[in-house]
């Protein structure tokens, strides 16, 4: 496949893709657990990964920021397995919302010519979801809304 | 955004519900009889989701069919279609990257 495919399953808030990439598992496994997140967590005009640090292991943890449609965010997880380059897995939360962490995890395949890497993103859930909403925590909500959205601004 | 419909699908019975709605409508009973859950329990949900406009119902004789409304779930899926639209979008650049330097 020469594009990723991404599928949403709505009753179970789950988000899988899957794509081809002529290089070697470990050469993608690295992409995914270094600072070049910076590098792919990008679309020009929408979102831009500025920085990423993470302690890459079980436990650790990690955190993006950048701006996204001209306002700042910031993500941030713990990787809960890491096992190059097989498979790694990390939960994922926007900063500020006591929104409960989804979970990405990333399987790496090698295939002839190269690695198919198949994403899966589960556990994301609408902030109303949860009592105890307050407006400053929709306001950060609608700022991540803005950022993931693939609209052009 | 409907409030509503996010606290109605947050519950695993209730998407389980949902899901079994998917497959046509269904009396309370015929519900009950697919969940350990009571049949209270059941009941209590299935008027969470009646509220939620996730379910209609229609008397039909003596008892009341239940029958699946997604209408309210195009909102949800908006909200997972950015995630979906940001991976997408991550995973080509990652692919465009690395294949570049080869």
């Amino acid at each position: 496949m020469s594009t990723a495919r991404a599928i949403a399953d709505v009753t179970d808030g789950v988000i899988v893709a899957t794509i081809d990439i002529r290089v070697p598992p470990e050469r993608v496994f690295r992409a995914l657990t270094s600072e070049e997140i910076i590098q792919w967590w990008v679309r020009p005009g929408v979102f831009d990964t500025r920085e990423w640090v993470g302690d890459v292991r079980v436990g650790g943890r990690w955190r993006a920021s950048g701006i996204g449609n001209g306002k700042p965010y910031t993500l941030e997880g713990e990787f809960t397995e890491v096992d190059p380059p097989r498979k790694l897995v990390h939960t994922w939360s926007p900063v500020g919302p006591a929104l409960p962490p989804s979970i990405v995890t990333y399987t790496l395949e090698q295939i002839e010519g190269g690695t198919r890497l198949t994403l899966r993103h589960s556990g994301i859930v609408a902030p109303a979801m949860f009592e105890n909403t307050s407006v400053g925590w929709e306001v950060s909500l609608e700022t991540l809304v803005e950022l993931l959205s693939a609209e052009a601004a | 955004m409907s409030e509503r419909t996010y606290r109605a699908i947050a519950d695993p019975t209730r998407r389980a519900i949902l899901d079994r709605l998917r497959q046509g409508p269904a009396n309370a009973n015929a519900l009950a009889g697919n969940f350990v859950t009571s049949r209270p329990a059941i009941s209590k949900h299935l008027r969470i989701l009646r509220e939620s406009g996730l379910v209609i119902d229609k008397p039909s004789g003596r008892e009341r069919i239940y029958h699946l409304n997604a209408a309210p779930l195009g909102e949800v899926f908006g909200w997972l279609g950015d995630y979906r639209t940001f991976w997408q979008s991550s995973l080509d650049q990652l692919k465009r990257n690395l294949e570049e330097e080869t």
